[in-house]
């Protein structure tokens, strides 16, 4: 893995916006019971997108 | 229609999970969309296009619209999305460069003689080189002919997957690897080419708005079941040949709309609009 997403779930209001964001599939799910965002960081690509779309900065690539 | 894919009883402990998840929560069934993405198998797998790809982006978001993909057909042309669809769990054809209207037209007439009782839907999704140049004479017949296709195109104004020359659907003074001295005539206005040539839908969207391109998608695929070919347009800008960084995709596109170099558009013949009204109403009881 050379670079990929992190979330900060605290942060994250489940918003969505990142999801529809991301070119690869499977990436990013989630939660309907927390309504928070996960990431699957081993199909990451780390283009960041979704660092771009999320309106609450509670996302990063490492 | 469900049934179509179920796991037969004997072979449910060795199905892989991922198959299993595509029927017991996934697209198949019918009543997944956009919005849910996040929440399901999706019905691409991972694929080898760039990070940032505007369009893996928008191929993404057109396969979670398919309103029926147990039955859809998708006919491919050579590009980067070829590279996309050996990962997707819905029928596809990749068919030679450019042919891919004339091959989906033949394989429409085809599925209907073979079973005139279900809704098969034939999909065209292929690159702008292979639509609005190498293609186009393919694509405009299939049209003039009312063949009864949804032709998307992925419209990353380049032949991408070829290092990067100059398409018809660049725009004017657009550079690129392969076109050092700028393009010197303007984007082709496909849109108009197909509503001129009696398509009953006709949109161009991006995957900056999914719910729209959504809506298209659908539209587009109810109007050829009902009515005649329909043309959908998707700006998916390429970070790798335009040189622009990966995370600035979405950026690109709404730039793009604000200036007023890409137009999202949308024709609609008065029978499919009769069509989609009707719907509507069945929809809403
Ligand atoms: C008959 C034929 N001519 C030319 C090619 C070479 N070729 C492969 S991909 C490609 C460009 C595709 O451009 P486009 O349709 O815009 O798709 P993109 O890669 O940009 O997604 C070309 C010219 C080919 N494979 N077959
Ligand atoms: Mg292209």
């Amino acid at each position: 893995m050379y670079a990929a997403v992190r979330i900060n779930e605290i942060i994250c209001i489940g918003c969505k916006k990142c999801i529809y964001a991301c070119p690869d599939p499977n990436v990013l799910s989630f939660d309907e019971e927390t309504r928070k965002v996960s990431a699957d960081e081993s199909r990451c690509k780390g283009c960041g997108l979704c660092v771009s779309e999320c309106p609450k900065d509670a996302m990063s690539i490492y | 229609m469900r049934n179509l894919f179920q796991v037969s009883a004997a072979f449910e402990d060795i199905m892989p999970a991922e198959y299993k998840s595509l029927i017991e929560n996934g697209p198949f069934g019918g009543d997944k969309g956009v919005t849910d993405l996040g929440t399901f198998k999706e019905l691409l797998e991972e694929h080898p296009l760039c990070a940032g790809c505007g369009l893996a982006l928008s191929l993404r978001l057109i396969l979670a619209s398919l309103p029926n993909p147990e039955h859809t057909i998708i006919v491919g042309s050579t590009g980067c999305s070829a590279l996309a669809f050996p990962q997707a769990a819905v029928h596809n054809i990749h068919s030679l460069f450019g042919n891919q209207n004339a091959v989906a037209s033949g394989l429409k007439r085809a599925l209907s003689l073979r079973f005139p009782d279900v809704v098969k839907d034939v999909v065209v999704i292929a690159g702008d080189g292979a639509t609005a140049d190498i293609g186009l004479d393919m694509v405009m017949h299939s049209w003039f002919r009312q063949e009864r296709i949804t032709t998307i195109m992925l419209d990353n104004e380049a032949y991408a997957n070829t290092g990067g020359q100059e398409s018809g659907m660049s725009q004017e003074g657009a550079v690129l690897n392969m076109a050092p001295k700028g393009k010197n005539f303007s984007k082709i206005s496909v849109p108009e080419l197909a509503w001129a040539s009696g398509c009953a839908y006709v949109a161009a969207v991006t995957p900056a708005n999914p719910r729209k391109l959504q809506s298209a998608v659908r539209r587009g695929i109810l109007a050829a079941r009902e009515t005649g070919s329909s043309y959908i347009q998707v700006y998916s800008p390429c970070p790798t040949n335009y040189k622009f960084k990966p995370n600035q995709t979405i950026e690109k596109v709404k730039s793009r709309e604000k200036d007023g170099t890409y137009q999202v558009r949308e024709y609609i013949s008065d029978e499919a609009q009769l069509l989609f009204d009707r719907l509507e109403e069945v929809k809403n009881g």
